[in-house]
């Protein structure tokens, strides 16, 4: 995986780090969803006792994916400190070059050799740890589709419950879209990310 | 970049300015070297776009590893835009800067580099053969600002203050006082927002035998200039812009 410093390269992990704070915002929906629900279910009594343990499911899957997102948010904004990182390092490296070319007849221009080589060292460094942290947050896209696709199964379950609770299906229902809408968002996003992330990781 | 020594002792003061080959849309400034045995100070050391030059430049002087101390008269990106690079060329290295701006100066990036916080009262830079007073110029124009002053070489440096904006290419002395004023009118008008700052500052001056006073931008005073200078910026109004 290479990693270019350019102006897009911080644009793109900038604009990835902010659709995944995004989804987080999202995710706390599906946690007010699940709330909701609950509190609505116990209402309702026995007309919606199929949806009770329903709520129980949607409360597990907000929290899971919440402290998914949490730790992915904590990743992509390293990811962008990195690329903070890199572009002053490289930014050193192509002055000092500068420098030891426009130097090269001054009686010290030798002793900027050091720091060059470990500012090159460092730029290095970087890309190496950019490369494992995109692969980190690869990964941990691809597992905070699972709790979504889950979401999308329980909302449609919870329909199928609300069309049997009497005067409080309009409300149940809502509960049950909020929770699709807000899963949706979060795939869609996901996806974004990880094929912003991709393009990102292959270079140009 | 010009290197024009400006003194010569014990120890050296080299003034770098006049880059041909700055861009143009970027303000021309003055940069200051105090070479000891084994200690280079750079005074405000310049903005990011001057820093390969820079560096270039003091290599004739110093290696890198005896480039030892930095100072900041003021926060402008001018003056210290350049401290994160500096941050990574320079292996042992302080910065004397105000205590005022230390959090906004380290946005620049300074990890490598000692921030010597400067108080409002001022202080002194120690390179071994020389001491340096750091003298307060608060509010002309930034609120912390310092000047620096050598009594053995008679040289102060002063910032903003004296400055003047010209077409690139210039003498690095005034040689014609009056002509001269017409260039800096406008600047300290406009810059300095505070004739009571100005009295302070001027009344702290005067008791100081000067012979050269530098600043950031424009040409040097040398001589009778000197007291020129301070007598002609003592009757200018300042703070125009309200």
């Amino acid at each position: 995986m290479r990693m270019s410093s350019n102006k897009s390269q911080f644009v793109a992990v900038a604009s990835i780090a902010a659709e995944l704070s995004a989804v987080m915002e999202v995710a706390k929906e599906i946690s007010l969803a699940a709330a909701n629900a609950k509190a609505i279910a116990f209402r309702a009594g026995e007309k919606a006792k199929g949806f009770q343990p329903i709520t129980d499911f949607i409360n597990e899957l907000a929290k899971e994916t919440i402290e998914l997102v949490n730790n992915i948010n904590e990743h992509a904004l390293k990811l962008y400190r990195l690329t903070v990182k890199e572009h002053r390092m490289s930014e050193a490296c192509k002055r000092f070059e500068k420098v030891a070319v426009s130097a090269s007849s001054a009686p010290y221009a030798g002793s900027l050799t050091q720091s060059l080589q470990q500012a090159r060292q460092r730029r290095t460094d970087c890309r190496r740890q950019f490369s494992l942290h995109v692969s980190e947050l690869l990964a941990q896209l691809a597992d905070v589709m699972h709790p979504a696709r889950a979401a999308r199964v329980i909302a449609a379950n919870s329909r199928i419950e609300a069309s049997q609770a009497g005067e409080y299906l309009q409300s149940l229902q809502a509960v049950a879209e909020s929770v699709d809408h807000a899963a949706q968002i979060i795939h869609d996003k996901v996806h974004k990310c990880r094929s912003a992330l991709t393009m990102i990781s292959t270079g140009d | 970049m010009k290197m024009t020594k400006i003194y010569e002792g014990a120890y050296q003061w080299i003034m770098y300015g006049r880059d041909p080959y700055k861009p143009d849309n970027i303000i021309d400034t003055n940069q200051y070297v105090v070479r000891t045995d084994k200690r280079c100070l750079l005074i405000d050391p310049g903005g990011i776009e001057l820093f390969a030059p820079m560096l270039a430049a003091v290599l004739h002087h110093a290696p890198v590893d005896e480039i030892t101390d930095l100072f900041a008269s003021h926060q402008d990106p001018d003056i210290i835009s350049s401290l994160g690079l500096w941050d990574q060329a320079l292996p042992h290295a302080k910065l004397h800067a105000a205590g005022l701006w230390e959090g906004f100066l380290r946005h620049f990036g300074c990890e490598s580099i000692q921030y010597v916080p400067i108080p409002d009262n001022g202080g002194v830079i120690n390179l071994g053969s020389v001491e340096l007073q750091i003298v307060p110029a608060h509010y002309l124009h930034s609120s912390a600002n310092f000047n620096i002053y050598d009594p053995q070489a008679k040289i102060f440096f002063s910032g903003d203050i004296g400055a003047a904006l010209e077409a690139p290419g210039q003498p690095v002395f005034v040689e014609n006082f009056d002509a001269h004023v017409e260039k800096m009118r406008f600047f300290h008008q406009r810059w300095m927002p505070s004739n009571q700052a100005k009295r302070a500052w001027i009344d702290r001056v005067r008791s100081l035998d000067i012979e050269i006073l530098a600043p950031q931008h424009g040409r040097m005073f040398k001589g009778d200039d000197v007291k020129r200078f301070l007598d002609w910026f003592e009757a200018l109004q300042v703070g125009i812009a309200v």
